[in-house]
């Protein structure tokens, strides 16, 4: 079974595999052996890889592991490679806008049909008491811009979508 | 009177803080939960849980009536109202007044004078303090353009009902201005539903210095020395200290001085805070008074050795001030740190989440003031902030260092925090030296959010190793298969 791994916004697609003594993480970049232990601290472990011995905390939740490790948190999102290809990915990242929190529609500043060039605003939302200017991600014509000024919407939701570039 | 029951009108951190005080004071407690809201420190802390009702959480919180009303049913003598929701409103302090509800802060004059920003600041430029050059709209609305002119570039556009940030414009040539001021009424419009406007003289590079003081209502006032808080995003502090590394022992006397003297010429009662503009020169203005707790008190206490929710609870009790200006140390230096949920690689987009493992740091000189539990949810119902660091240390230099070990074992797991980004901000060069102004985190944006060494690598090893679905495939792969490799099944 593979996983994607996503940092940072980069993905790489791995798989982990046994040699008979211990675990190995393939990579595109090659082959590392690694070997992580429980320790006593809540979620701590002990890394051992790339002849680094790492003490690190960890929680898995449902799309991405949190690790904390030398002062530093990070989140790496996980996808499962079959799933993607179901399409129950996001995918076609760029053809929209999708909340990256719950929030409610301050503005709305486009309509379908509309052409926008990148980086136009094209709503206001409000989120947290903040507000966030979002923008097109390229150039193209809007399709659907499904919420209006004042209205709620949820994690995720698609705020505006463009036509496709094959349109 | 004696305060015997008190309900903290607030939640989070700042309700779990007033909580411990008044429980070591053997006051019994109280404290609201609004009934879509998930436990907190605070619920843990109080004799009592009331559940209060409302469209939204915070709509709750706001709601007077309800409170007021709640406070009554269940017999509290006195009413804490935290920072934030009801703490400087006029119309909770009367209506509480009316219930016959001790509001611990001050009278509803002097917070609706303070409130008023133009109102303030004629009341304290007419008392002889130092305020920045300005022109305000209302004085003569026809003329406003041209007496903004006058004040001369730079200057800054604010909304009159304003804070926060919000609606302010730096203008710095004469051709902005006038759409400039539109835009700036637009926004204090819509932010605070009033368009009012005034103008001040823009100091470039300022530090925000504001100074702790304590009244008794009589017109007996003590300052508890200053903080400094320039490390602002979005106008909003993230790091506050004491003492300030700006001032000399003459200036920080002088400072703290006309901060006392102007609660004095008000008949302060309780605990407030008067902001000052600091400039590069060493003047200061004026900026306003925050008539109540601030959320960066805690740094004040760790210098003070003065746990300022008990004066303020002494004070509403009229038991008067409990010390002397000469009795209040200023002993070694505090540094404090708002933990909050936003990732600074994006603006400080505000972050949600499940908080899958909390580990707050312990240790000499180490005070964590926070607001969740471990297993809790971080939701956009409320501010970002999550928790408040504050360290303590001899000198400036170990309390910086005892932050940046603190900060660094603050393990919060499920949620993206700022904690790495305090980190950058404690151990960039500019702020050890104190070489900082209000603008220094958007004049040191990329260096502060520099990515780090590259641990793609490990990081992936960790998170292919916990993937129990992942290891348990591997497992279950024979021998001879898992040698060769890339199975599938």
């Amino acid at each position: 079974m593979r996983r994607i791994f996503q940092i940072d916004g980069d993905e790489t697609e791995c798989w982990l595999s046994h040699d008979g003594s211990g675990m190995i993480l393939n990579t595109p970049d090659g082959a590392i052996p690694c070997r992580l232990d429980p320790t006593g601290l809540p979620g701590g472990h002990e890394l051992r890889a790339k002849g680094r011995v790492q003490d690190v905390r960890l929680a898995v939740g449902p799309d991405a592991t949190f690790v904390h490790m030398n002062g530093r948190t990070y989140a790496i999102g996980r996808v499962d490679p079959s799933e993607r290809l179901a399409g129950n990915d996001s995918g076609a990242a760029d053809d929209r806008i999708v909340a990256p929190m719950p929030g409610v529609v301050v503005s709305v500043n486009a309509k379908p049909g509309d052409h926008v060039k990148e980086g136009q605003p094209l709503l206001v939302i409000e989120s947290m008491k903040l507000e966030t200017s979002l923008t097109a991600p390229r150039d193209g014509v809007i399709a659907e811009m499904p919420f209006a000024a004042g209205d709620s919407f949820g994690l995720k939701a698609t705020l505006a979508l463009l036509a496709s570039e094959e349109d | 009177m004696t305060i015997s029951k008190l309900l903290v009108a607030n939640r989070g951190e700042i309700a779990a803080r007033v909580l411990r005080t008044a429980r070591v004071k053997g006051i019994r407690t109280a404290v609201l939960r609004h009934s879509s809201e998930q436990e907190g420190p605070a619920h843990l802390i109080a004799d009592e849980v009331v559940t209060i009702e409302g469209p939204t959480p915070v709509a709750a919180y706001l709601d007077i009536p309800q409170i007021v009303e709640v406070a009554q049913r269940i017999g509290a003598d006195a009413v804490h109202p935290g920072y934030g929701f009801l703490s400087e409103n006029a119309g909770f302090v009367a209506a509480l007044e009316k219930a016959g509800v001790t509001f611990v802060g001050p009278t509803s004059e002097v917070i609706d004078l303070m409130g008023d920003k133009i109102r303030a600041r004629a009341f304290v430029e007419e008392r002889g303090f130092p305020v920045a050059p300005s022109a305000i709209e209302d004085d003569d609305p026809a003329t406003f353009v041209e007496r903004s002119r006058a004040v001369g570039y730079p200057l800054l556009i604010k909304p009159s009902a304003g804070g926060g940030g919000k609606g302010m414009r730096v203008v710095r040539e004469d051709g902005a201005l006038e759409s400039e001021i539109e835009t700036a009424r637009r926004e204090g419009e819509r932010y605070f539903g009033d368009g009012r406007l005034f103008v001040e003289r823009y100091i470039e590079r300022p530090r925000h210095i504001e100074v702790q003081v304590m009244g008794d209502g009589q017109g007996n006032v003590v300052h508890f020395w200053e903080r400094e808080c320039s490390i602002q995003r979005r106008f909003q502090k993230i790091i506050e200290e004491t003492p300030s590394p700006a001032l000399t022992p003459e200036q920080r006397d002088e400072i703290c001085e006309t901060a006392a003297g102007i609660a004095r010429a008000v008949k302060y009662r309780g605990a407030g805070t008067v902001e000052f503009i600091y400039a590069q020169d060493g003047s200061f203005y004026f900026l306003e008074m925050n008539t109540r707790l601030q959320v960066e008190h805690p740094v004040t206490e760790m210098v003070t050795g003065f746990d300022l929710v008990a004066e303020q609870l002494r004070i509403a009790a009229g038991e008067g001030l409990s010390a002397a200006q000469a009795d209040i140390p200023q002993t070694g230096h505090s540094i404090e740190l708002r933990i909050c949920a936003e990732d600074a690689t994006e603006d400080f987009r505000p972050a949600i989440g499940d908080i899958l493992l909390l580990d707050e740091p312990r240790g000499e000189g180490v005070r964590v003031d926070s607001g969740i539990l471990d297993g809790g949810k971080v939701t956009t119902d409320f501010d970002p902030m999550l928790s408040k660091l504050i360290v303590h240390g001899p000198d400036r230099a170990e309390a910086i260092a005892r932050a940046r070990q603190a900060v660094q074992n603050y393990v919060i797991l499920g949620v993206t925090t700022n904690t790495g980004y305090l980190d950058a901000i404690l151990a960039h060069p500019d702020f050890a030296s104190g070489d900082v102004s209000t603008g220094f985190l958007a004049e040191q944006a990329d260096t502060l959010t520099a990515p780090g060494e590259d641990v793609s690598d490990l990081l992936m090893a960790v998170a292919a190793l916990s993937d129990e679905r992942l290891v348990n495939d591997v497992m279950q792969i024979p021998e001879m298969h898992r040698k060769m490799g890339g199975w599938r099944n």
